[in-house]
């Protein structure tokens, strides 16, 4: 049979019913599997709570953390406080960080001397874990917003001033050639080659940041802390409310997605100039 | 430096010190050249000669270790301008911006360097795509606009580093008589490398011949073909017959090279 027509043997074999099958690549075949996962997952969870497997109150469910929502974000609105309190320390620490971290990292990439200088001290500041900070950094800012807007910058700054240190030595031989060539003066080399070429890290930077941050900000409203989402899931566990607990994460979260997802769609517009895509 | 001359190089020699075993190298030795204004004078040799050292040292990217080199200067425009092997265009700049950059590099504000640029934009051909990225643009357009913007600073001299070499054959020959009608309506002196024999023929007035490391002039041929040339003069016998005496000088060169690169693992490999 094979022999005759191979061809046609094969793609009668393969769909015997005759429907033709198109596979569209890409986005909604991922966007498929994607809802098909939570189809799966959040039945089974719903399910396995439900049946008494697991008890409510280790795993909550998705009925009671939606339940939860309407509650909190719906009816009575309590959650609001908490997110403002989050978002605020969020963007002041996440916005003090790029203020600070991005022009701390150019000078790093442009001046050799100041990077040996600096370069133990950071290194041991990167090293130590932030959270062992928190008690020091209690006892300096007292426990305002000062405080937690630090913890939140010590933790996004690095990633920032690393990355951003990284795309100021990608500027390319051949373009800081050719300012040389025309006599570029300093600044408009850096101008016209070094912060361009380091332009896509710096997004870069700051999508690492935002991840970091969301970090600070749990960790910053863990300690010492009477509102935000990190007090909000901490307080809700020590109370044994798992919904809550789940809520604040998938809060938290969806957050990130969000504006992780956000700066990824301005990364790709640069994305052409970055030297791997020429 | 003698008159009507536009370059003066006396007894160039280029040193290196390799990093890692710290051995002394002899890229460039004992190099005169003398290029008269508005003559087109090519390079050619073979590959790891030094003849695109030689260019950078004229560029004043990198100093000589020994020697002189003087270039006229200009009264209004700049000494000299370098067209890069890759165009080296920003990505980040816009045609125009990118061709402009050599006046805003002067300290020229960025609109009256758009201005500025514009004529040399028609002049290469790329009127219209002013506003386009490199990116958009074949390797033959964004190598016009590298010549445009060389151009645009009006410098006595003007520097080509193998131009022509990342593009393919058809491209390549076509830009080889664009350079040709750009260079007789600029009307500038052109020190061009390469190391496409004919290329170096079709283009030159004069051929200087450079041996292998360490590179010295080894002959300096003048092409005495009438001008303007069409690109069918490549398939004429007294162009055939440059290309031959060429070749046969660059061909004793090439023996010992690859001795050489034998003996040196990391060595370039011969065109």
């Amino acid at each position: 049979m094979t022999v005759a027509s191979p061809d046609l043997t094969r793609t009668r074999s393969q769909h015997p019913d005759g429907s033709r099958r198109i596979r569209v690549p890409g986005i909604p075949e991922r966007l498929k599997y994607g809802l098909l996962g939570f189809l799966v997952v959040l039945p089974l969870w719903e399910a396995v709570v439900r049946l008494g497997l697991v008890k409510r109150v280790t795993l909550s469910s998705p009925s009671l953390i939606l339940e939860a929502a309407w509650e909190d974000l719906i009816i009575n609105g309590t959650l609001w406080p908490h997110i403002f309190q989050s978002s605020q320390q969020f963007f002041l620490g996440l916005g003090l960080a790029l203020i600070t971290g991005v022009p701390l990292g150019l000078a790093l990439g442009l001046f050799r001397r100041l990077n040996y200088f600096l370069d133990p001290w950071l290194s041991a500041i990167y090293a130590t874990p932030t959270i062992a900070l928190v008690p020091l950094i209690i006892l300096i800012l007292g426990l305002g917003l000062e405080s937690k807007v630090f913890i939140v910058w010590l933790e996004a700054i690095f990633v920032i001033v690393v990355t951003t240190m990284v795309g100021v030595r990608a500027a390319e031989a051949r373009y800081l050639d050719l300012a040389k060539s025309f006599r570029a003066s300093r600044w408009l080399t850096f101008r016209s080659v070094i912060l361009p070429s380091s332009f896509p890290y710096i997004l870069t930077a700051l999508r690492l940041g935002v991840t970091r941050a969301l970090v600070g900000v749990v960790v910053a409203e863990f300690f010492a802390a009477n509102k935000g989402l990190g007090f909000f899931i901490n307080f809700s566990g020590t109370t044994l409310r798992t919904d809550r607990v789940m809520l604040g994460v998938i809060l938290l979260g969806l957050l990130g997605v969000v504006l992780g997802e956000g700066v990824r769609r301005i990364e790709r517009r640069y994305e052409k100039w970055r030297p791997e895509f020429r | 430096m003698d008159m009507g001359l536009a370059l003066q190089a006396r007894d160039v020699r280029m040193e290196y010190v390799d990093q890692a075993t710290g051995d002394r190298l002899l890229a460039i030795d004992r190099v005169d050249i003398d290029i008269a204004e508005g003559q087109f004078v090519s390079i050619v040799g073979p590959s790891g000669c030094g003849k695109s050292t030689f260019l950078k040292i004229v560029n004043g990217l990198f100093p000589a270790t020994a020697g002189t080199i003087e270039i006229r200067q200009s009264p209004k425009g700049v000494a000299h301008a370098m067209v890069f092997q890759d165009s080296s265009l920003f990505p980040w700049y816009d045609i125009v911006d990118n061709v402009a950059y050599g006046l805003v590099c002067q300290g020229v504000p960025r609109k009256e360097a758009q201005r500025r640029a514009q004529p040399l934009i028609d002049l290469v051909s790329l009127t219209g795509f002013e506003g386009k990225f490199p990116y958009q643009l074949s390797g033959g357009m964004q190598q016009r606009a590298n010549l445009a913007r060389a151009l645009t600073v009006d410098p006595e001299i003007l520097l080509m580093d193998e131009p022509f070499a990342a593009l393919d054959a058809q491209t390549r020959e076509l830009m080889q008589a664009e350079l040709l009608r750009i260079w007789n309506e600029a009307n500038k002196t052109v020190l061009f490398i390469t190391h496409q024999i004919d290329e170096a023929i079709y283009l030159s007035d004069r051929v200087l011949v450079m041996s292998a490391r360490p590179g010295r002039i080894l002959a300096d041929i003048t092409i005495d073909l009438r001008r303007p040339r069409k690109l069918e003069i490549k398939r004429t016998p007294e162009f055939i017959a440059y290309a031959d005496q060429i070749w046969g000088l660059i061909s004793t060169q090439l023996k010992p090279h690859i001795h050489d690169k034998a003996a040196h693992p990391g060595g370039e490999a011969v065109a």
